[in-house]
């Protein structure tokens, strides 16, 4: 199953982001994951999975996040490592 | 229908633990959102037995401020201990002394008797890494009858290891917390819900014992038709527990209750006014108070019931969910609420909320009104906070003047200037209402940025504003330019002070200081008061003396007698007292100085001290290290940009100095280095004078001081002229004409008499001088004795010790014979220097005796003394 990934629609990622997978307990509705415009969620069993490019900053805003709403964090996992600096062909999709 | 009022179920189990925990010294709770701990921290203090006393302080969301969470901890501190009636209560200052903050708390600790707990709710929110050390100390040296509780929601970097290997540190963690079925059963009972044993089990099992799904639950369930259904359809459900059940929550909820909830979940507090104008309905004051007694997500913050807040995590998802459902309405509340904010003067409030609706420009226009007054206010942190919050990019000229501000309180006097001439450019060019309070505030931060540089010259041109009367269109109008004049009358007079324009400096400080305290601003009426010691320097000594008191007294109500802003009126009265011989009294009005001095220093103050110290050791004798000071005093006063009031006077008697420890070659040769301009004081002319003497040509020293006694020289005040005559005196002793030698010393004295001054005498090594003029050919035998005394070592009685109080008051012609005590003259020669019988004389002398009852002649003359009334007679 393939996941859409619009911020990687342009071919353009930041270099300081890297991608994250975030895996939540429980079905997350509309109401909170509209908490969290940057990532995009899957359903996998009984848990929620969001995905999304995050540079250190918007990771650590995820995680305060997923604690003020008292959400039970199972794993969090970095796809892709962070770039030190901007190369040419950084425009390949993982 | 009967809701029933959520009572607050008693968890035994854990009540115990924390009576237990607070054995020791401090009880972290550490837990997720919706664990319990404030709800249980409540039920404990309910229950807590009468002699312990609770201070109780729930720290706000997201608090950068180090400064308000500590104003908000002394506050709760301060009621707990009873001592609200005492001193000021603390305010907000625009420098911050964290480490004084938490001695002044440990010390209001320290005062009060008996037990008392310290609550800190919320400690999470606390984003100051400041704030957080400060804090660490604290709770590392609480006194011995005080107890912490600190509740939050993810362990924090506090180091309390010492604490944990003294066995004194307890942890409540989110397991404790966990409702145990049997208590998710209570919980269920006290809400009058029915369930089985099986329903219960299940949705304990669900909720995995989390508190706040637990209450969720109750609420839902407790006018469900079909409980057992809604625990099953719960139970089934992959949902997150805090979702599930605040949507089912919500669709219970008649209709305008759940819009109420919805429109006023963006707000951090609301009351019954702002609810009504989000929902556009009248009657939100009986939804609120229904809510709070319906269930434990909405919280009163005041007896009376008038405001109000929900829990984070239930706010947080009605936010979400009005986001969702709403979403055109979100600006439109945000900007509704700023305007109530606005009108009732909650600035940060509004510009939050401006910022929240996406009006960028209009926020840039409030920031660019209000952080003036902001930075006042000792919120200069939050105004950051508040800058960072604007995109990145986007370009807001009057920003510009906010960053000025800023720059300035800080300190980084380069970046202000760049920004303040930036803001300039955009205010000439701005529409023609905005332009004019922007020149206003411009006007008012280049004043003190001039201030603070010490470029003193060409200042006045900024202050033209000031002539015209405070008006505005609105009350927050008026107040805001209020502040302006308060302040730019501070910096005014504080630069009229410095540059010797005194009459200017006194007028304009005390009308700064009338003006703040007019309009409420303690810390503006110290530093007006402080600055206005320092200005008094026409005064007679006496009435310097009086203001610098005046000044120290109004810091010391506030709590700031440590701070720098006090440090002019401390240093004033220090150089004061040692002026008049009152060398010990003096020492410790400098130390009090040199304390306060600690967080920050100007050039120009650290001047202002080391002349004092200077001025200390030379009236001590030690005339090395008096070198040391003024050769200190000197490498300031050549840094400083502008010209320095006290300039003449620190190089004179640097150069005086040098000459008299035996290198007058090396002051000559600074001497012959001085632009004419300085060279021509008075000041200089006399340490001109020093050198010749101590290169033992008295014939040169009496024409270098020409200038100064016939007036032509200008001169700082007149104790230069006392040093002056003094230095004529020494060199016409020199040169064998003892006559005139005789009259200058008495020129000295009566010109020292009015203030008393001793320390010319002691500088200028004029003891020789003093003790050969005869005691029947001065009219000041009395000063020359306590001088005298000052220089053959001992320091005069500080005038700060009470005295014993004396009986009656003495009559004139008491006085006068008083006068002659402290001299040799027999009774026949005082009664024939009175014009009166020797049986005249012994009646008086008996009746002062009698008053300041005395033994004898010597005692008689030390309680004058302590009473200061030697000089009483000639003063009036």
């Amino acid at each position: 199953m393939s996941v859409h990934l619009p911020a990687l629609d342009h071919g353009f990622m930041d270099p300081a982001a890297a991608l994250y997978t975030i895996r939540i307990h429980g079905d997350l509705g509309a109401t909170v994951l509209s908490a969290f415009p940057a990532l995009v969620p899957q359903h996998l069993g009984a848990d929620t999975v969001l995905t999304g490019p995050l540079d250190r900053s918007a990771l650590y805003g995820v995680l305060a996040q997923v604690e003020a709403l008292g959400l039970d964090l199972v794993e969090i996992r970095q796809l892709t490592p962070q770039r030190r600096s901007p190369e040419p062909g950084d425009n390949r999709s993982p | 229908m009967d809701r029933a009022k959520a009572r607050l179920i008693s968890r035994g189990d854990l009540l115990a633990a924390l009576d237990r925990a607070a054995a020791r010294k401090v009880t972290i709770m550490s837990a997720p959102a919706g664990s319990g701990k404030t709800s249980l921290l409540r039920a404990w203090a309910d229950r807590l037995s009468q002699p312990q006393r609770l201070a109780v302080m729930q720290v706000q969301r997201d608090q950068h401020d180090a400064q308000q969470f500590w104003l908000a901890l002394l506050d709760v501190v301060r009621q707990a201990s009873g001592t609200t009636s005492r001193a000021e209560p603390p305010t907000a200052t625009p420098d911050f002394n964290g480490p004084a903050m938490v001695d002044r708390v440990l010390s209001e600790l320290a005062g009060q008797r008996g037990r008392l707990i310290l609550v800190i709710d919320d400690l999470h929110e606390l984003t100051s890494p400041d704030a957080l050390a400060q804090l660490t100390r604290l709770l590392n040296n609480l006194p011995g009858d005080v107890h912490a509780v600190l509740a939050t929601r993810r362990d924090l970097p506090l180091r309390l290891h010492q604490l944990r290997l003294a066995g004194e540190l307890a942890e409540i963690r989110a397991a404790d917390l966990r409702f145990t079925e049997r208590e998710a059963r209570e919980l269920l009972d006290a809400s009058g819900i029915a369930l089985s044993e099986a329903g219960v089990a299940l949705l304990h099992q669900r909720t995995e014992g989390w508190a706040a799904g637990l209450r969720l639950a109750a609420i839902s369930l407790a006018d469900h038709p079909d409980p057992e259904r809604f625990v099953a359809e719960f139970s089934g459900s992959d949902r997150t527990v805090a979702e599930y059940l605040i949507a089912e929550m919500l669709e219970r909820q008649p209709d305008d209750v759940k819009d109420l909830l919805l429109r006023t979940s963006l707000l951090d507090r609301v009351n019954a006014e702002l609810a009504d104008l989000l929902t556009g309905r009248p009657g939100s004051e009986r939804i609120l108070l229904e809510l709070e007694d319906a269930n434990a997500f909405v919280i009163s913050l005041d007896p009376e019931r008038t405001w109000f807040r929900y829990h984070h995590l239930f706010a947080d998802l009605l936010r979400l969910e009005l986001r969702r459902a709403l979403p055109a309405e979100v600006p439109v509340l945000h900007r509704r609420a700023a305007e109530w904010f606005i009108q009732h003067g909650q600035v940060v409030d509004a510009i939050r909320h401006t910022q929240a609706a996406g009006d960028w420009r209009g926020a840039a226009r409030l920031l660019a009104d209000y952080s003036f007054s902001m930075t006042l206010d000792g919120n200069t942190q939050t105004i950051q906070a508040l800058l960072q919050a604007f995109p990145q990019g986007a370009d807001h000229p009057e920003l510009a003047l906010v960053h000025a501000t800023v720059d300035l309180v800080q300190g980084r006097l380069d970046e202000a200037a760049a920004r303040l001439a930036v803001a300039e450019t955009y205010a000439e060019a701005a529409p023609p209402d905005r332009r004019r309070s922007l020149r206003v505030a411009i006007a008012s931060l280049k004043l003190s940025l001039a201030r603070r540089r010490g470029h003193f010259a060409g200042v006045l041109e900024q202050a033209k504003f000031l002539a015209s009367p405070v008006t505005g269109r609105s009350d927050e109008d008026i107040a805001l330019r209020s502040d302006l004049r308060a302040v730019a009358l501070m910096n005014l007079g504080i630069v009229e002070a410095w540059s010797l324009a005194l009459p200017d400096a006194e007028r304009h400080l005390q009308e700064g200081a009338v003006l703040a305290r007019n309009i409420g601003r303690p810390y503006l009426e110290v530093a007006c008061l402080a600055q206005l010691g320092f200005a008094s320097k026409i005064r007679p000594f006496a009435t310097t003396r009086r203001r610098c008191h005046e000044a120290i007294a109004l810091a010391d109500r506030h709590g700031w007698g440590a701070e720098p802003i006090v440090a002019p009126a401390l240093v004033t009265l220090a150089a004061n007292l040692v002026w008049t011989g009152e060398f010990d009294e003096g020492e410790r009005w400098l130390h009090r100085t040199e304390q306060a001095l600690q967080t920050d220093t100007g050039p120009g103050i650290r001047l202002l001290v080391h002349i004092a110290r200077g001025m200390l050791q030379a009236g001590r004798g030690r005339r090395h290290e008096a070198l040391d000071e003024f050769s200190a005093a000197e490498h300031l006063r050549s840094q400083l940009a502008g010209s320095h009031a006290l300039a003449s006077q620190v190089t004179g008697w640097m150069l005086a100095t040098q000459a008299r420890v035996g290198l007058p070659g090396e002051a000559r040769a600074s001497l012959a280095a001085l632009d004419d301009e300085r060279a021509n004081s008075g000041e200089i002319g006399n340490a001109r004078a020093v050198i010749c003497l101590a290169e033992g040509n008295p014939a040169a020293a009496l024409p270098a001081v020409q200038d100064v006694l016939d007036g032509t020289a200008p001169v700082i005040g007149y104790v230069t002229l006392v040093e002056t005559h003094l230095l004529a005196g020494l060199a016409h002793r020199e040169l064998g004409d003892q006559r005139a030698a005789n009259q200058a010393a008495e020129r000295a004295l009566t010109l020292a008499e009015p203030d008393r001054l001793v320390l010319p005498f002691v500088m200028t090594g004029s003891a020789e001088l003093l003790e050969a003029l005869p005691r029947h050919e001065t009219a000041h035998a009395a000063l020359l004795t306590d001088i005298l005394d000052v220089v053959h070592g001992s320091s005069l009685a500080a005038q700060d010790q009470p005295p014993r109080p004396q009986t009656e008051e003495l009559s004139p012609t008491e006085l006068r014979v008083l006068r002659y005590l402290p001299t040799n003259l027999s009774r026949p020669e005082i009664a024939s220097e009175l014009s009166v019988s020797v049986n005249t004389v012994n009646t008086h002398v008996r009746n002062i005796y009698a008053k300041l009852q005395a033994r004898d002649r010597s005692s008689a003359v030390q309680r004058a003394r302590e009473l200061r009334l030697l000089s009483a007679g000639l003063t009036h």
